[in-house]
C-alpha cells in the first residue's frame, strides 16, 4: 500500500516549515504509523538539529541519490520512536546536486515502504522548491499572520496549483490571539479569505517552540504545551480522524474550537 | 530526454504539446529550429496549443504565438487548457501592445479574455481586449488589458486598463483595494486609512485627468 507524500512549504523563510515537519512527523509516528522525514534544504540543513539527531549523520540525501549508499543507510532512526526516520540534507552541497525526477523516484520508493513521507522544503521558489514538490501529492503551506509571509504563501500556492498537486492546505503559525483581538494582527478569517485554501490548523504563538527547537526535542512530546496540542490536532486531521475544516463560513464550529484552543 | 515540444498531427491539423519540464526558452528555441528545418511544410498552418500537461502563463502563450507567426506564419488558433476547457483565438492580435497615444486606434472587435480562477501573486495576465477575472486578484498579481478590467472578486493586485492608451477604459471589481491601479497613462495610489466596504461593486475611471474610484 502506498503511503502519503506530504511537502511542507511556505515561500518565505523562518515561518516554521521545519518545526511543522518535525512535530507532525513525530505525532504521526507516535500513532504507530511509519514515518520518514526528508530534509531537502541542501546546503542549509536544519531538520536534524530540530530533531536532535545532528551527531548521528553519516550519509545524506545527496549520497542516496548519487548511489553512494543505500537509502536505509542514510535514514536516521529517532531517539525515542522506533518507527520514525529522517533523511538529512547534505550541508556541503548545492540545491542543483539533485533533480526533480530523482526526488520523484526516491519519494515513490519511500512511499511504498512508509505510511507517511514528510518533505521539508527550503525557502524560496527556485530549484530547491522544485525538487521538494516533485514527489509530493499533498502540500501543506505554512504562513504566519504577516503580510510578507502571506504574499509569499500566495505565490507558492499558485505554483503548487500550476504543478498540479492534488491537495493543498494551509497552516497558520504563530497566531497571537491577543493581537488579533486588538486588531493589530490579521485574523484566521482574513488570511483564509485572501488565500482561499482549506485550513488544516492554527498554531498559537508560544515561547515553548524556541525552547524545544534549541533542545532538539519536538514540542509534541510535551503533553502540556498548547502549540504541541495544535500540532497533534493537525496530525489527526491530516490522518483523516477529524473532518477537514471547510472553506469560509462552513467551518464556524471549527473556528470556535480553534479559538478555545488558543484561549485555554 | 523528450523534446521540449511534441508536434502531433491528426485529422484536424497540428497540435503542439509542450513537455511539462520544458522551459519557455527551450520550447521557443526548439520550435524555431523545427520550423527552420521544414519551412515550407508548416507555412501558414493552423495549430492547437495543448497545455493540459504544461500550464503556461498568458504572456508566455503570447510570446510563443508571436514567435510562430513571425517565423512561418503559423497561427495558434486554439489553446486547450483541460479536457473540458479550451478557447480559440479568433481575432488577429495586434503586433505591439502599447500603442502610442494621440489618434486612438479603433478598438478591435476582440473577445474578452476570461480567467476562471483566482490570480495569485506572480501571475501576469495580458489581454489585447477586455479581461474578465472570475475570482480574486491577489497582491503581486498583474492584470493588463487594452480594454476594461472586470474582476468578480476583490482586486488587491495591480490592474492596468486601457494599456494601449485608451483613456475611457475602466476597472470594475466587487471591491477595489489594490496598492496601485493604472488606466491608460495614469497611475493612482489609494488614500491612506480604512475605506468603507462597497455596497455592490466599484468602478475606477478617469475623470478630469485623475483616476477616481466610485462605489456603486
Amino acid at each position: 500500500m502506498a503511503g502519503k507524500t506530504i511537502v511542507v512549504t511556505s515561500g518565505k523563510g523562518g515561518v516554521g516549515k521545519t518545526t511543522t515537519v518535525a512535530n507532525l512527523g513525530t505525532t504521526l509516528a507516535k500513532k504507530k504509523y511509519s514515518v520518514v522525514m526528508i530534509d531537502t534544504d541542501i546546503g542549509l540543513r536544519n531538520l536534524d538539529v530540530v530533531m536532535g539527531l545532528e551527531n548521528r549523520i553519516v550519509y545524506n540525501l545527496v549520497d542516496i541519490i548519487e548511489g553512494k549508499c543505500r537509502k536505509e543507510q542514510a535514514m536516521i532512526r529517532d531517539r525515542k520512536i522506533p518507527n520514525l526516520f529522517m533523511i538529512p540534507a547534505a550541508q556541503t552541497r548545492e540545491k542543483n546536486s539533485i533533480t526533480p525526477e530523482q526526488m520523484k523516484e526516491l519519494c515513490s520508493t519511500l512511499a511504498a515502504e512508509f505510511d507517511y513521507v514528510m518533505i521539508d522544503c527550503p525557502a524560496g521558489i527556485e530549484q530547491g522548491f522544485k525538487n521538494a514538490i516533485a514527489g509530493a501529492e499533498t502540500a501543506l503551506v505554512v504562513t504566519t499572520p504577516e503580510v510578507s509571509a502571506i504574499r509569499d504563501a500566495d505565490r507558492v500556492i499558485g505554483l503548487l496549483e500550476a504543478a498540479m498537486l492534488k491537495h493543498i492546505s494551509l497552516i497558520i503559525n504563530r497566531l497571537n490571539a491577543k493581537m488579533v483581538k486588538k486588531g493589530d494582527m490579521m485574523s484566521t478569517e482574513d488570511i483564509i479569505s485572501l488565500l482561499s485554501v482549506p485550513l488544516l490548523g492554527v498554531v498559537p504563538e508560544s515561547d515553548e517552540v524556541v525552547v524545544s527547537t534549541n533542545r532538539g526535542v519536538p514540542l509534541v512530546h510535551d503533553r502540556s504545551s498548547k502549540a504541541g496540542a495544535a500540532f497533534r490536532r493537525m496530525a489527526a486531521r491530516l490522518n483523516g480522524e477529524e473532518n477537514l475544516p471547510l472553506d469560509g463560513d462552513g467551518s464556524h464550529g471549527f473556528f470556535g474550537r480553534m479559538k478555545r484552543l488558543i484561549w485555554n | 530526454m523528450p523534446p521540449p515540444v511534441q508536434v502531433k498531427a491528426d485529422r484536424n491539423g497540428f497540435t503542439l504539446v509542450p513537455d511539462p519540464a520544458a522551459s519557455l526558452d527551450a520550447i521557443v528555441a526548439f520550435m524555431d529550429e523545427r520550423l527552420e528545418r521544414s519551412r515550407d511544410f508548416f507555412q501558414k498552418t493552423e495549430m492547437v496549443l495543448d497545455l493540459r500537461t504544461r500550464p503556461m502563463r498568458t504572456d508566455e502563450i503570447s510570446v510563443l504565438y508571436e514567435k510562430l507567426y513571425e517565423k512561418s506564419k503559423v497561427k495558434v488558433v486554439e489553446v486547450r487548457l483541460s479536457d473540458e476547457l479550451s478557447f480559440s483565438i479568433v481575432a488577429e492580435r495586434r503586433k505591439s501592445r502599447i500603442v502610442s497615444k494621440g489618434a486612438g486606434p479603433e478598438p478591435e472587435n476582440c473577445a474578452p479574455l476570461i480567467v476562471r480562477n483566482t490570480c495569485r501573486s506572480g501571475v501576469r495576465i495580458v489581454s489585447s481586449s477586455d479581461c474578465v477575472v472570475l475570482g480574486d486578484v491577489n497582491p503581486g498579481a498583474e492584470i493588463i488589458a487594452e480594454g476594461d478590467v472586470v474582476v468578480f472578486g476583490a482586486l488587491r493586485g495591480l490592474a492596468h486598463a486601457g494599456a494601449g492608451g485608451e483613456r475611457t477604459a475602466r476597472i470594475w471589481a466587487l471591491s477595489i483595494e489594490p496598492n496601485q491601479i493604472r488606466i491608460a497613462d495614469l497611475v493612482a495610489v489609494p488614500p491612506q486609512g480604512v475605506k468603507p466596504a462597497p455596497a455592490r461593486f466599484e468602478v475606477a475611471e478617469i475623470q478630469n485627468d485623475v483616476i477616481r474610484v466610485t462605489c456603486l
